[in-house]
């Protein structure tokens, strides 16, 4: 490593009496995924489409609910099943991109031990995906309320059931995004992710629904796309219960089964980045 | 030695062969195209895939309805087409992008410097290709049907009304889907932005559409025989997107309050789905950069 600059030299000198911990902390690989994610200025544009895709479809429900005094809720929280693929593009990405573009490898070798870089992904993920639903939810209930107050829907954040649906959307976004890294983590290819995320969270469902019966019902509810049931409204979680030949979990257990999915998920990237090459 | 016989084959073409035999032509390139696409594992991987997926669900299907009274086993034929369009149109996206992920298109396009000729051997390669896994598809999901049949004791009568219709646009819409991958990933050139595209386009917005449906639509609400406009509206929608009018190549149905495509009608809007960003494609290779 020849030719290190003067002022290097003279600060290496010091260190003995520098208080702050050297090397890799967490903290430090938290602040390096933060500054990899923000940097790429597709993550920008990706948040952009996702908030877009919420308010868009909210916006455009509005027009289909005609029947005055129902509530507001279930129509803002209406565009989450297509923009939850934005959150599962971020999460597959932040995972997956790094083995893909070789970058992998600097990464590693600045962090030896391997999890810490997990760790920070998954906090990184997390945080990124709460703002970015938070802002998708703001806007869809932004750009619903001129049209929710002309058709008499009401939006009562106090009434505990419009709460569950608004929290839910949130939350249900943040598991879809820590399921996408999971899954970018573990397969180290984007678009294998993306495919299997989709798969999963989507196209098994929808084709479970069409062909009901007991072990379709019961796969049904131990996807991880049983987590939307944290966005579904009491009167459609009970239509969904009456039709269904399996076991039907309430909102919070269905949110369990998303949490336990992304937390399953990372934990075999985990167990493979611990004992496996990083190539 | 290798040497001397090139030089001497060089020494020859300008006096007996016309000079362009020489370069790239179209032959030539679609050979090139599909020596690359089955040189990869993965494209063998997704048509197996193609194949196992469309027997199984078929088959598992039959299974389950060949208990009903009216059992009909070709009823449950197309039942493993939405999930057996996945890898084609996978497939499809990652040849579309194959060349511009690994950075091998800057070989290509110097070996094809007018370019569009190796857009046109894709398509050609990933048809081919696209075309055969569709009829081994559909001849698994035909097997597959075989043993629920049997035990109903009824014989398979493939020549019946509406059957071959049913074969044929099962195997057009296969080999489409994988085209319609292929134009997506040719003209955004990026693999992941492409294969979002191309998923929420196939897969996920017919689901979306259906979801807002039945969000706009009271459940409670008594049957007044009429079809609400807002179902009306969402059905012209997914007729019109890739997998609805897909839907229409394999069976003559009717879809409540959507304009009545037909399967030929339902063919042309699957082809504009790939010619449209195919041409767009073909006008990004021939005026811009490749990068």
């Amino acid at each position: 490593m020849g030719g290190v600059p003067a002022t290097a030299t003279a600060r290496r000198a010091r260190p003995a009496r520098d208080p702050r911990p050297r090397g890799v902390t967490l903290g430090r690989v938290v602040a390096s995924e933060a500054d990899k994610l923000t940097s790429l200025r597709s993550t920008g544009w990706l948040a952009l489409a996702t908030v877009a895709a919420a308010a868009a479809t909210a916006w455009g429900l509005v027009f289909a609910r005609p029947e005055p005094g129902a509530s507001g809720a279930p129509i803002a929280v209406a565009g989450a099943v297509l923009s939850q693929l934005g959150f599962l593009v971020l999460g597959a990405r932040t995972g997956a991109d790094e083995y893909r573009s070789g970058t992998a490898r600097s990464t590693f070798a600045a962090v030896p031990r391997r999890l810490p870089v997990l760790a920070g992904q998954a906090l990184v993920t997390a945080a990124a995906a709460l703002v970015v639903a938070v802002t998708a939810l703001g806007a869809a209930v932004a750009a619903t309320a001129g049209l929710r107050a002309a058709a008499g829907l009401a939006l009562d954040v106090t009434d505990p059931e419009t709460a569950r649906l608004l929290a839910g959307f949130v939350l249900h976004q943040t598991g879809v995004a820590l399921v996408g890294l999971g899954l970018g983590a573990l397969v180290r290819r984007p678009d294998a992710a993306l495919v299997a995320g989709v798969l999963a969270l989507v196209v098994l469902d929808h084709l479970l629904a069409t062909n009901p019966g007991r072990v379709a019902d019961t796969a049904r509810a131990l996807l991880p796309g049983a987590g939307a049931r944290v966005l579904l409204d009491d009167g459609r979680l009970d239509a969904l219960a009456a039709g269904s030949l399996g076991p039907h979990p309430g909102p919070w257990s269905g949110y369990l089964v998303l949490a336990a999915w992304a937390a399953a998920l990372l934990a075999a990237a985990a167990y493979r980045l611990r004992r496996g090459d990083v190539t | 030695m290798t040497a001397t016989t090139a030089a001497s084959r060089r020494a020859r073409p300008t006096a007996h062969r016309p000079a362009d035999a020489g370069g790239p032509t179209l032959p030539r390139v679609v050979a090139a195209q599909w020596t690359a696409l089955t040189s990869l594992r993965s494209s063998w991987w997704a048509a197996a895939l193609t194949v196992v997926v469309s027997g199984v669900l078929t088959h598992l299907s039959a299974q389950a309805s060949s208990v009903d009274p009216g059992f009909d086993p070709l009823g449950s034929l197309t039942s493993g087409v939405v999930l057996s369009q996945v890898p084609p149109l996978v497939l499809g996206v990652l040849v579309g992008t194959g060349d511009f992920s690994t950075g091998a298109f800057r070989t290509t396009y110097v070996a094809v410097p007018r370019r569009w000729p190796v857009l046109v051997a894709q398509t050609v390669a990933t048809a081919a290709f696209a075309l055969l896994t569709a009829v081994a598809a559909v001849a698994a999901a035909v097997l597959a049907l075989l043993p629920s049949a049997r035990s109903r004791d009824i014989a398979l009568d493939l020549g019946r009304d509406g059957t071959p219709q049913t074969l044929v646009g099962m195997t057009l819409l296969l080999t489409a889907i994988a085209l319609l991958g292929l134009a997506i990933g040719a003209l955004v050139r990026r693999s992941v932005p492409a294969l979002t595209a191309a998923v929420l386009l196939v897969l996920v917005l017919p689901v979306v559409l259906l979801l807002a449906t039945d969000l706009s639509t009271d459940p409670l609400a008594p049957a007044t025989g009429g079809v609400p406009p807002a179902v009306a509206v969402v059905n012209t929608v997914v007729a019109f997107l890739p997998s609805g009018a897909g839907a229409l190549l394999t069976a003559d149905v009717v879809v409540e309050g959507a304009p009545d495509l037909g399967p030929w009608g339902g063919g042309l809007v699957l082809a504009a789905w790939i010619a449209l960003p195919l041409a767009a494609a073909a006008l990004r290779l021939r005026t811009r950069d490749v990068v």
